[in-house]
C-alpha cells in the first residue's frame, strides 16, 4: 500500500477541537495534511448521515473532534456524540467496514500538540487499514 | 382498468393482502380487468409478451428482485404498463429477503461450494431454475417505478386509497401511498420522553398498554417511519419495525434511528463515569442491521455494504 494517502473528513467543534487545530497551526506544529476540516458548532451536531455520506463520497476515515467531557459549550453535546459514534461503529462493523475508520477524539482549545498527535495517529491507522475505496477513489 | 399483479422474491403475503379490503372488493372487482396475476388467474409469460406496449394500465409488483428471471419480468411489465408500482416493502425497499445481502455467496453457504442451479433430472439445460443475482434488489434499481404502495403487507386502508386514486386516473409520479409524517403522529400511546436506562427486545418485557413503547426501552421505529397504518403494531403492543419505509425527513432509517436512541439513552448523571454503563445499555441493541434495516437494507444499507465487499475483493 505504498504511497497511499488516506483522505479524512474531520468534523471539529468550534469551541474546542477546531480551536485546537488552529493552535496547532499557529504553533507551526507539523502534522499530516490528510484531513478536510469542517467546523461544526458542537460534536453533538454531527449526524451519522454526514459521516456515512463522507465515507460513501470517498473518505477513508472520519474524525469527530469535540470538547473534553465536562467542557462542551452546550453541556452534553459531546456525550450524545459519543453514544452516536458507539452505535454507528456497531452498524459499520456489521456492514463489513472497519469501525476504526470513524474516530471520536476530545481536543481542547489549548491542545494544539494533541491535535497534531491525533491526526498523525489516525493517518497511521488508516494507512494500516488501507483505502476504503479499493480502487483509490469513489467511482 | 387493466390490472396486472406480479410477485418476484416474495412470501405471498402481498397477494393475500388484497383480501383485507373485505366487502369493498365486491364494488372494486367489476371495475378491474385482470390481465395478468399468477396468484389469481391462469396467464403465462407468453400471454404477457403478446400484449401491446401499454396494454396494461397499472401493474403492481411485489417482492424483491432476487433472480435473473425476476429482472426480466420486471422489465417486461415495465414495457407493457402505463403505470408501474412497487407494492409492499420488498419491491419498495428490498424488504426482509434483502437481509440476505450481507451474506457472501449465500447459495454456496446453504448448498455447499460450487453450487449452481441445475435442471431437474433428465430435463434440458434451459429448464434450470434462474440464476441468483449477486444482491437482492428493490424494483427501482432495475426499472423506473412510478409509485409505491408500501407496507409488509400494505394495510387495507392504503390499498383502498390506491385503487380510488388509480381508478380516478390521478396517480402522481413518485407518489407514495402513505403519510409523509411519522407514525408517532397517529399512535395513541403517550410519550413522556423518558430517559432509557435499558433497551429491551419485544419478547423480554410485557408492554405497558398505554405508554410509548420507545419510552419503555423497545426499539420502536415509529419516529422515523411513515404513518398510514394507524399504528397497528404499537396498538397491539409490538414496536414498529418500519415496514412503510422511512419518512422523507428521516432518510436512511437506521442512521436516523440510531441518532434517536443515542439521544435517549442515559445511565444516570451524564459524564465520563457513566460511559461504561451507557455502552452496556447501547449493547442492548442486538442485531442492529436486522432491527434498524429490517425492510430498508437493500435501498439504504447496500451502498456501504458494497463498498466493504469491493474492498475485500481488492485485498484478496
Ligand atoms: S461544543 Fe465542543 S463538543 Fe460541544
Amino acid at each position: 500500500m505504498s504511497g497511499f494517502e488516506p483522505r479524512i473528513v474531520a468534523f471539529l467543534c468550534r469551541w474546542c477541537a477546531s480551536a485546537g487545530a488552529d493552535l496547532a497551526g499557529t504553533n507551526r506544529l507539523a502534522y499530516p495534511p490528510n484531513a478536510i476540516p469542517i467546523r461544526v458548532n458542537c460534536s453533538g451536531r454531527v449526524e451519522p448521515q454526514w459521516v456515512v455520506e463522507a465515507l460513501k463520497a470517498g473518505a477513508d476515515g472520519v474524525l469527530i473532534g469535540g470538547c473534553h467531557p465536562g467542557d462542551c459549550h452546550y453541556v452534553a453535546g459531546n456525550y450524545k456524540a459519543r453514544r452516536r459514534v458507539y452505535l454507528l461503529r456497531k452498524v459499520l462493523a456489521e456492514l463489513g467496514i472497519e469501525p476504526e475508520r470513524v474516530r471520536l477524539e476530545w481536543v481542547s482549545a489549548t491542545e494544539g500538540a494533541r491535535f497534531a498527535q491525533v491526526m498523525s495517529d489516525f493517518v497511521a491507522e488508516l494507512k494500516r487499514l488501507g483505502p476504503l475505496h479499493g480502487n483509490g477513489g469513489p467511482k | 382498468m387493466k390490472l396486472a399483479v406480479y410477485w418476484t422474491g416474495s412470501c405471498g403475503g402481498c397477494d393475500v393482502a388484497f383480501l383485507e379490503l373485505g366487502p369493498a372488493l365486491l364494488d372494486l372487482l367489476p371495475k378491474l380487468e385482470i390481465v395478468f396475476w399468477p396468484a389469481l388467474v391462469d396467464a403465462k409469460r407468453a400471454d404477457l409478451e403478446k400484449l401491446p406496449k401499454h396494454g396494461i394500465d397499472v401493474a403492481l409488483v411485489n417482492g424483491v428482485l432476487r433472480t435473473t428471471e425476476n429482472v426480466e419480468m420486471a422489465e417486461l411489465l415495465r414495457e407493457k404498463s402505463r403505470w408501474l408500482g412497487a407494492f409492499g416493502a420488498c419491491a419498495h425497499l428490498g424488504g426482509v429477503p434483502a437481509l440476505a445481502n450481507p451474506g457472501e455467496g449465500i447459495a454456496e453457504v446453504v448448498f455447499g461450494p460450487g453450487f449452481r442451479p441445475a435442471p431437474p433430472l433428465g430435463e434440458a439445460p434451459e429448464d434450470a431454475p434462474p440464476e441468483l443475482l449477486p444482491e437482492a434488489l428493490p424494483l427501482e434499481e432495475v426499472v423506473p417505478v412510478d409509485f409505491v404502495v408500501p407496507g409488509c403487507p400494505p394495510p387495507a386502508g392504503l390499498i383502498a386509497r390506491f385503487f380510488a386514486v388509480a381508478l380516478a386516473e390521478e396517480i402522481q409520479p413518485g407518489q407514495v401511498f402513505a403519510a409523509e409524517k411519522a407514525l408517532c403522529e397517529e399512535c395513541p400511546r403517550t410519550r413522556e420522553e423518558r430517559r432509557l436506562a435499558r433497551l429491551v427486545r419485544p419478547h423480554e418485557a410485557l408492554a405497558d398498554p398505554t405508554k410509548c413503547l420507545l419510552d419503555q426501552g423497545m426499539v420502536c421505529l415509529g419516529p422515523v417511519t411513515r404513518g398510514g397504518c394507524a399504528a397497528a403494531c404499537p396498538k397491539a403492543g409490538m414496536p414498529c419495525t418500519g415496514c412503510l419505509g422511512p419518512t422523507p425527513k428521516a432518510g436512511d432509517p437506521a442512521l436516523a434511528m440510531l441518532s434517536a436512541l443515542a439521544s435517549l439513552v442515559r445511565a444516570g448523571e451524564e459524564g465520563e463515569p457513566a460511559f461504561p454503563e451507557e455502552d452496556r445499555i447501547l449493547e442492548g441493541l442486538v442485531d442492529p442491521l436486522g432491527t434498524l434495516y429490517k425492510y430498508a437494507f437493500a435501498k439504504y444499507g447496500r451502498p456501504l455494504r458494497r463498498l466493504a465487499r469491493r474492498r475485500q475483493e481488492v485485498r484478496a
